[in-house]
């Protein structure tokens, strides 16, 4: 009986955050599907006309939209890949200075700050670096030893306006992620170490043998957050194209579905893209979970 | 039984009041609150607000709201608005984009009565004929205007004569001049260019570029309208302009550069001429007083070879009235605008907005507004800016297609075919 109106508590308690996730998450969710379906201006008094599956044949026969697909795999494994390693490298830097918790600190925080400042912001700060006056064209110039100033387009280049944003979105988030490894490489126990030590492991050794496989847990958090991240990115790429830069080559799919919806007016086709990116997101992280969970370690 | 048939006489009574109360061209005296969305201009504010002041002192039963958003932004929030049928009392935009506002039947028609004419051709016998191109649909006037605009050449003078130009003889008049005269004033370091001598406004394509495609001959759509007509030798030439002025041609300009008419006003070494209307004078003089003598203003290069030789497109503001709004907001939201653009004289003289009326043309004021001569000798070769149901799309693929070929290296014509394609996709829709 006890256990009973313990349980009764319990629902009263988590029923405000189900409620919120139902009116503010779930509902736009199912609302998206269905509008995914019909055609719909969004403009228009008219009511949304039922067109099954035209949406998402329309999407995945359009060259637009596939050039956003391959906009988006080029960003995200291009900020994916260097996001996941150099955290961890710079997080296995931070932990080396337990020693100096003061100036472990002052890393934490310098490594985190990007991270509070919103995307549009931080891509209008990296506009005026990416000036052909600005810096970035400064230090390469300087770097380079170029007796004539080259401008390297940044922001005009396709390919330099790619590179732009990902490394934008790299010293955005990677102290983050820095801060996320660090908490797992702390939660691992430092008598491991010590009895690797006496048995004469070198740190190569420790780090492959002991860290990564007792990080899988974060490691595995990490990835799928990144990813998820990365594909998910938009705000970069609207500072960017509204400030000139070509379009086409960071046309990713979330800077796309904002397009069709507010530029063309086109509800049904946004929300089918939505959906995609949605079942895609869903998909790979299911797949990530369980390739994780079989690989499991545990050293106690 | 009684009583019930009482409550409901007074319930019809009382609802039958309301309607009356609100009926377009009655003046309901109830209170009122009016919300208007309007576009940043710092020089507009003070004026718009001493005019909401009185006018709300003439009418107590009337309060309005006036909020103010980035020219680029405001787009996207009365879009956002009106998709979810929140939208203000009153807006503005360009004329461009408030064109499927009309079309989507969002906004209301002008009320005749509550602004004291007895038809649409009364109102526009007051007005230059092209005031209302942009707000005439299907014999319907849906705005009152805001501003009606053509664009020029501005020049900084100094500039000029630190290379040895004579600003008054050796302005541009052709596009073709344009190249050579920008090229002796863009100064560079290397590949970095230090201060163009001029640049285009680039989001702002059918208000610029098409007019020069028109001076080519070019069309944005066919004769009935049906297809996209951009795939022309006429467009193809242009986009070769375009692909020349670009970084990876002579390195003249890039959409990717601070917006030239913004830093013009700076006069701080970065831009020698730009392209804007009469209004920016007057934003140079609430800016940077000390440096309007150095100012000139020139009108819109021709081609050539051009076979017409109309000059930019003649683009208006115009405050429309949310058709969703109750019928007494409606009434009041037009008396308020009719208020505003009645101030003719006191637009163009402190902020050089122009509403073209007739009456304007007689004053003194508009005699005597320097360089007004320039703007409205170029308005009338100059045609109203192209307004169509999906013409923020079309000017959205004609982005593309200057962005491609300036910035990508995509070839002219592939440009052209690409643009022709993705028209013609936006106009079966």
């Amino acid at each position: 009986m006890a256990f009973q109106r313990r349980q009764y508590w319990g629902w009263i308690f988590v029923l405000p955050a189900v409620l919120f996730f139902a009116l503010f998450s779930y509902f736009p969710i199912i609302n998206s599907f269905i509008a995914s379906f019909h055609a719909k201006d969004i403009l228009s008094l008219k009511a949304p006309k039922f067109i099954g599956f035209q949406n998402y044949i329309y999407i995945f026969t359009s060259k637009d939209f596939l050039n956003s697909i391959k906009a988006t795999l080029y960003f995200a494994v291009g900020c994916f890949i260097p996001l996941v390693s150099v955290s961890l490298f710079m997080a296995t830097i931070v932990v080396s200075l337990r020693r100096f918790p003061k100036v472990q600190n002052v890393f934490k925080m310098i490594y985190y700050s990007p991270a509070i400042v919103s995307g549009v912001v931080s891509a209008t700060i990296w506009l005026l670096i990416f000036d052909p006056r600005g810096l970035a064209n400064q230090w390469l110039n300087f770097l380079a030893n170029n007796p004539t100033p080259v401008d390297f387009k940044w922001l005009a280049l396709p390919a330099m306006a790619r590179l732009s944003t990902i490394i934008i979105y790299f010293w955005k988030y990677v102290g983050y992620f820095v801060i996320i490894y660090f908490a797992g490489l702390v939660s691992i126990p430092t008598s491991l170490y010590e009895v690797a030590e006496i048995d004469g492991a070198s740190a190569w050794k420790k780090f492959w043998r002991i860290t990564v496989p007792l990080l899988k847990p974060t490691i595995e958090f990490v990835l799928i957050v990144a990813f998820i991240q990365c594909i998910r990115t938009f705000s970069i790429q609207y500072v960017f194209v509204q400030s000139g830069s070509p379009r086409e080559p960071i046309n990713v799919v979330s800077l796309n579905i904002y397009t069709t919806a507010m530029q063309y007016h086109s509800l049904g086709r946004s929300t089918a893209m939505s959906v995609s990116l949605f079942c895609f997101i869903l998909i790979f992280t299911i797949v990530q979970l369980r390739i994780y969970r079989s690989e499991r370690v545990s050293y106690v | 039984m009684k009583l019930v048939s009482m409550l409901l006489v007074a319930a019809l009574l009382l609802a039958g009041g309301t309607l009356l109360l609100a009926s377009p061209g009655q003046e309901p005296t109830g209170p009122v609150e009016l919300i208007q969305w309007t576009h940043e201009d710092p020089n507009r504010t003070p004026l718009e607000e001493k005019w909401i002041a009185e006018f709300q002192q003439q009418n107590p039963n009337v309060t309005v709201t006036r909020e103010t958003s980035p020219s680029g932004k405001i787009q996207e929030k009365v879009l956002t608005a009106f998709a979810a049928m929140k939208g203000p009392d009153i807006f503005n935009m360009e004329a461009e984009d408030e064109w499927q506002y009309i079309v989507g039947e969002r906004v209301a028609p002008v009320d005749l009565d509550a602004i004291g004419y007895s038809s649409y051709k009364a109102l526009q016998n007051d007005y230059l004929p092209v005031t209302f191109d942009g707000a005439l649909y299907e014999g319907k006037i849906y705005g009152l205007p805001l501003e009606i605009t053509n664009w020029c050449i501005y020049l900084n003078d100094k500039y000029y004569r630190e290379v040895g130009l004579d600003p008054a003889r050796d302005y541009p008049k052709t596009w073709e001049q344009m190249i050579t005269v920008a090229e002796k004033l863009t100064l560079r370091e290397g590949e970095v260019i230090k201060r163009r001598g001029f640049d285009f406004r680039y989001p702002y394509y059918l208000s610029f570029w098409v007019p020069m495609a028109n001076q080519l001959g070019g069309k944005v759509l066919s004769a009935d309208g049906k297809s996209a007509a951009v795939n022309s030798s006429a467009w193809i030439k242009l986009l070769q302009y375009m692909a020349d002025w670009g970084p990876n041609g002579r390195n003249l300009g890039s959409p990717t550069y601070t917006n030239a008419r913004k830093t013009f006003n700076r006069d701080d070494g970065s831009v020698a001429m730009c392209i804007s209307g009469l209004y920016q004078y007057d934003r140079i003089k609430a800016e940077n007083e000390a440096f309007l003598p150095e100012v000139s203003i020139v009108p819109y290069p021709r081609f050539k070879d051009a076979v017409n030789k109309n000059g930019s497109a003649v683009y208006g503001h115009y405050y429309m009235v949310n058709a969703s709004s109750s019928p007494a907001a409606q009434l009041w939201a037009w008396k308020l605008t009719m208020y505003f653009s009645s101030h003719v004289e006191e637009m163009l003289d402190q902020i050089g907005l122009t509403i073209p009326s007739k009456k304007l043309l007689e004053t003194a004021v508009y005699k005597n507004k320097k360089f007004a001569d320039v703007f409205i000798e170029d308005m009338a070769t100059a045609k109203f800016v192209m307004t169509h149901e999906k013409g923020p799309q079309i000017q959205d693929v004609l982005k593309e297609m200057v962005e491609g070929v300036m910035l990508s290296n995509v070839a002219p014509a592939e440009a052209a075919r690409r643009g022709q394609e993705k028209i013609d996709d936006i106009l079966r829709q």
